[in-house]
């Protein structure tokens, strides 16, 4: 049966108790299975083609949909006879479809998801001979006919917009039947790499119009996806390789800059807990104030809502580490201009260490209620210290007793690193050497 | 044909209430004979729900009642403006005599869903919780505001100050783990006491944010223990997202709790019970083992147990109720206003005791409830709503409703106040408030008079079952049954 593919965040996986009925049911789903796995693995061998073997993958997809050999099977019957035959000037594009290795037989690491994800489209990338369309795209046809009869070429007109729209309809079902698998495996890579690959296809075969519609109900499935469980990093990795192909010029796109960065404010709303959801935010920022053409005095309004949004965020939630990320980006920021991109290159020396330091004061103020979340005393930390770099200066007495509280308090909150506390407290010349060992 | 007679029924239900109902449902796939019947020529008893035909029939018949027969409902009133109002036809229209609505984690839904009834019920989100804010020195128009009960809304929220929502967050994160020993060491010197007194003294709350919380215990008369306020904050907080985004309780269509009491109903004669409406009892007689009944239809029957309601029950105060039809959709009480969340088709607004003054200067001491219902309810037709006020009963009662919908209406939208088309007020007594058992008679206890569904209500039912069953409820489930044949699942993919 399809699994969840990994747990989907926050449902507790559950040991079962069978029964001796529930056991027999089992065994009667795995012989059934088993019987559908050997009709398809015999028909295959066999050399079949037809419609026979294509219900069989459905069937087997819809119970193991991991099975990812059955899934190329699926995909070569596509191109081998399902899906429109190209036109002989074209063949060199059928030949790099069938022959590029399309599904990784090596499951990709989860660090690499969203690269390997975007791997398999340039696999697929062939500029001038992916444009589907009227003939006259094609210049080898446009050779080949431009001295010959009308007739014939009104009918390879008339056979290309039927191949296409047979295109678009298979390629359609196709799509849809992912769906309800998705819904079932929504971390299930191989039904996203199959997606995608027919994604491809739609680029491939069917005009820019039709496809860019496509591509824009991807996105709205995209955004479904991260509805059910925000938190799922196949699908914001995916989204991020849907809007990249909108804005391509091969889609007709321009900048989605300003309609992504609204969406994390809509995710962000639904849950403050979110790391994707910050993260984009984080990466879409500098493209955004540059679109804007955004002046100094425009940025600097730009970082106080942020700032401002943030800080609203920590008085609720001060304990979530997603918000705390995001805090420190924008702390970082005003921080490490030299080599860095900024949102405020026209922050002097002093500008920044007013903001630095009106941080401090305001995350200290959430101490009065909330003085038990470690989260809080290692920003304060962190802060005082990025403080003292940015003036070039060693912390003075007061600071140093601040620092020095707050240590104790985290070594109370989070005794597992003590050891990391302990270090701390050297490295500030909080303690003395000999008492190493405390 | 068999004469009713001729059977020793295993038990005779009387009245078709939530309690009794559930009852035949728990019962349908026993082989226990049942007989259920019902003085009223309708389902539902006191949660029944309405067309205008059957309200005013209703309204006629509690006003035409004398003292000898008179139940718990009284001073029913209908008020209809002349002329076309664009009131359409009666069936276009289910008024619910008593709404109520029920948590995600409510028990009952559980219930229904282990018991399969849950199939037949199309559940509808109960959207915002609202405060009425009344005119103020700086505000021309009263307005509404929205009560905040998830981090999300709380860091939203533009109507309380930062260190305010700092102790609110406290609150809510308390609440949570309220039963805890550390929490509960807390709260118990205050268990018995009114959840304001804690909220003041424990979480330094001021008025304002004390009357945040305690709107969403939709407490009647404002005085809600700590005990009791804690258990049902902590219900809605974890009701919050569990069938959706953005909602924490679930109201049914076409009527609410009415329509869930026919849903049990059903799945009982599906299980062979016997339904007759319009048939009370006129007398009763003890005779050996069983009880003899002589019914208005003029059948004798004869059964092991009965259960009913609480004939002895004494009615006190209860509560006063006012729905009216408005002919507006009200779209901004019914906004989504959380990604991915479902349209609402009710919203809950409460009136704060003293924020409703009398005719006669003095300030109201006890909270209106308003439900909102749109149209999706498929209570009213579409481009109209239903609102449901209720207070307790009180000599201001029925004159504070009036200015509520009037309040209501200008918060809403003060520019465009809706027509009212169609307007019944009505007095719901408060009965015995728990059951009964007595011998081979089980009395239940009255409808309950609570506007969020409160999970005791289960209990009695789950008392007379075990009763009807006798030794064989040992080795059962309540209300848990497979799937009747010809319901698909899962299954079918192998196939």
């Amino acid at each position: 049966m399809a699994d969840q593919g990994g747990s989907a965040h926050g449902i507790a996986r559950a040991s079962r108790v069978r029964t001796e009925e529930q056991r027999k049911v089992e065994l009667d789903k795995i012989a059934k299975y088993r019987e559908l796995e050997d009709q398809v693995r015999s028909s295959v061998a066999r050399g079949d083609t037809g419609p026979d073997l294509f219900q069989l993958t459905s069937k087997l997809l819809r119970l193991n949909p991991e099975y990812y050999t059955v899934w190329n099977v699926r995909r070569r019957l596509l191109t081998s006879g399902l899906l429109s035959k190209p036109s002989a000037a074209s063949s060199p594009l059928t030949a790099s479809l069938t022959a590029s290795p399309t599904a990784t037989t090596t499951p990709p690491s989860a660090a690499s998801s969203s690269s390997s994800l975007s791997a398999t489209q340039p696999s697929h990338a062939s500029p001038t001979a992916g444009r589907s369309g009227t003939t006259a795209d094609s210049p080898v046809d446009e050779a080949k006919t431009s001295t010959a009869d009308a007739t014939p070429r009104a009918a390879a007109v008339v056979a290309v917009v039927a191949g296409q729209k047979k295109d678009f309809d298979i390629l359609k079902s196709e799509l849809e039947f992912t769906i309800p698998l998705l819904l079932d495996s929504p971390k299930c890579y191989w039904i996203w790499s199959y997606r995608l690959w027919l994604l491809q296809q739609v680029i491939d075969r069917l005009s820019v119009p039709v496809a860019r519609r496509v591509w824009q109900e991807e996105l709205g499935l995209a955004s479904k996806m991260l509805t059910r469980d925000r938190r799922n990093f196949h699908a914001w990795g995916y989204r991020r390789h849907v809007v990249a192909q909108l804005e391509s010029p091969r889609l007709g796109g321009g900048s989605m800059v300003e309609a992504e960065f609204e969406y994390t404010t809509r995710m962000i709303r639904m849950d403050l807990s979110n790391f994707s959801a910050w993260h984009s935010r984080s990466k879409l920022i500098p493209r955004l104030l540059g679109e804007r053409g955004a002046d100094d005095s425009t940025r600097k309004g730009f970082l106080d809502e942020e700032l401002g949004l943030i800080r609203e965020a920590l008085n609720v939630g001060p304990e979530d580490q997603s918000l705390w990320y995001y805090h420190q980006f924008l702390i970082l920021n005003l921080v490490n201009p030299v080599g860095h991109p900024t949102l405020t290159p026209a922050f002097t020396l002093e500008d920044r260490v007013t903001y630095v330091t009106r941080e401090i004061q305001d995350i200290k103020e959430l101490l009065e209620d909330y003085d038990d979340v470690k989260l809080i005393y290692e920003a304060l930390l962190e802060y005082t210290l990025y403080l003292g770099q940015l003036q070039g200066r060693k912390l003075d007495g007061a600071e140093k007793d601040e620092l020095a509280e707050w240590l104790q308090k985290l070594k109370k909150l989070d005794p597992m690193r003590n050891g990391r506390w302990t270090e701390l407290e050297r490295e500030c010349g909080l303690v003395e050497m000999e008492s190493f060992g405390n | 044909m068999d004469s009713l007679g001729d059977t020793l029924w295993d038990v005779v239900i009387c009245g078709t209430g939530l309690q009794q109902s559930l009852l035949a449902l728990s019962l349908s796939r026993s082989g226990k004979s049942i007989l259920h019947i019902d003085p009223n020529n309708y389902y539902g008893g006191a949660d029944a729900a309405f067309s205008l035909q059957e309200a005013e029939t209703w309204a006629s018949s509690i006003t035409a009642a004398t003292d000898n027969d008179r139940g718990t409902f009284k001073s029913a009133s209908i008020t209809k403006p002349d002329g076309n109002t664009g009131l359409s036809f009666p069936r276009a229209y289910t008024l619910a005599l008593s709404p109520q609505v029920i948590h995600a984690r409510s028990k009952l839904l559980s219930q229904l869903v282990s018991s399969r009834a849950y199939r037949h019920v199309e559940f509808l989100a109960v959207g915002s919780f609202y405060i009425f804010k009344p005119t103020t020195r700086s505000s021309q128009k009263p307005s509404l505001v929205r009560i905040p009960s998830t981090r999300e809304d709380v860091f939203f929220t533009t109507a309380i100050p930062t260190k305010a929502k700092r102790g609110l967050m406290k609150f809510l994160k308390f609440v949570l783990g309220y039963d805890s020993e550390q929490q509960l060491e807390t709260w118990q010197p205050y268990a018995d006491g009114p959840l304001a007194d804690f909220l003041k003294n424990e979480f330094k709350m001021d008025a304002e944010l004390q009357t945040y919380i305690l709107a969403l215990t939709l407490s009647l008369d404002g005085l809600i223990t700590t005990r009791d306020g804690l258990s049902t904050i902590y219900r809605h907080l974890t009701s919050m997202g569990v069938f959706g985004p953005g909602f924490a309780a679930v109201y049914p269509k076409w009527g609410g709790i009415s329509e869930v009491a026919q849903v049990a109903c059903r799945a009982g004669a599906v299980g062979g019970a016997v339904y007759m409406l319009a048939t009370g009892i006129r007398e009763m007689e003890m005779s050996g083992d069983s009880i003899e009944l002589r019914l208005t239809s003029g059948d004798t029957v004869k059964t092991r147990m009965l259960v009913r309601n609480d004939k002895n029950a004494e009615v006190g105060n209860g509560v006063s109720r006012l729905a009216a039809i408005v002919g507006s959709p009200l779209k901004s009480l019914f906004e989504a206003l959380v990604e991915g969340a479902p349209l609402p088709a009710v919203a809950v607004i409460t009136f704060p005791a003293g924020s409703l003054m009398t005719t006669s200067g003095k300030a109201y001491d006890y909270p209106v409830y308003a439900f909102a219902h749109s149209s999706d309810t498929g209570e009213c037709p579409v481009g109209q709503s239903i609102l449901y006020l209720t207070t307790s009963t009180t000599p201001d009662a029925k004159e504070i409703l009036a200015q509520s919908l009037q309040l209501l209406s200008e918060a809403i939208d003060a520019d465009h106040i809706p027509l009212s088309l169609f307007q019944m007020y009505h007095e719901h007594g408060r009965g015995s408030v728990a059951s009964r058992p007595d011998g081979s008679i089980f009395n239940f206890p009255d409808a309950s008079l609570s506007l969020l569904f409160d999970d005791s209500t289960l209990e009695p039912v789950h008392e007379a079952w075990k009763q009807v069953m006798g030794e064989a409820e040992v080795d059962t489930d309540y209300m848990t049954f497979p799937d009747r044949e010809g319901v698909m699942d899962d299954e079918d993919m192998y196939d």
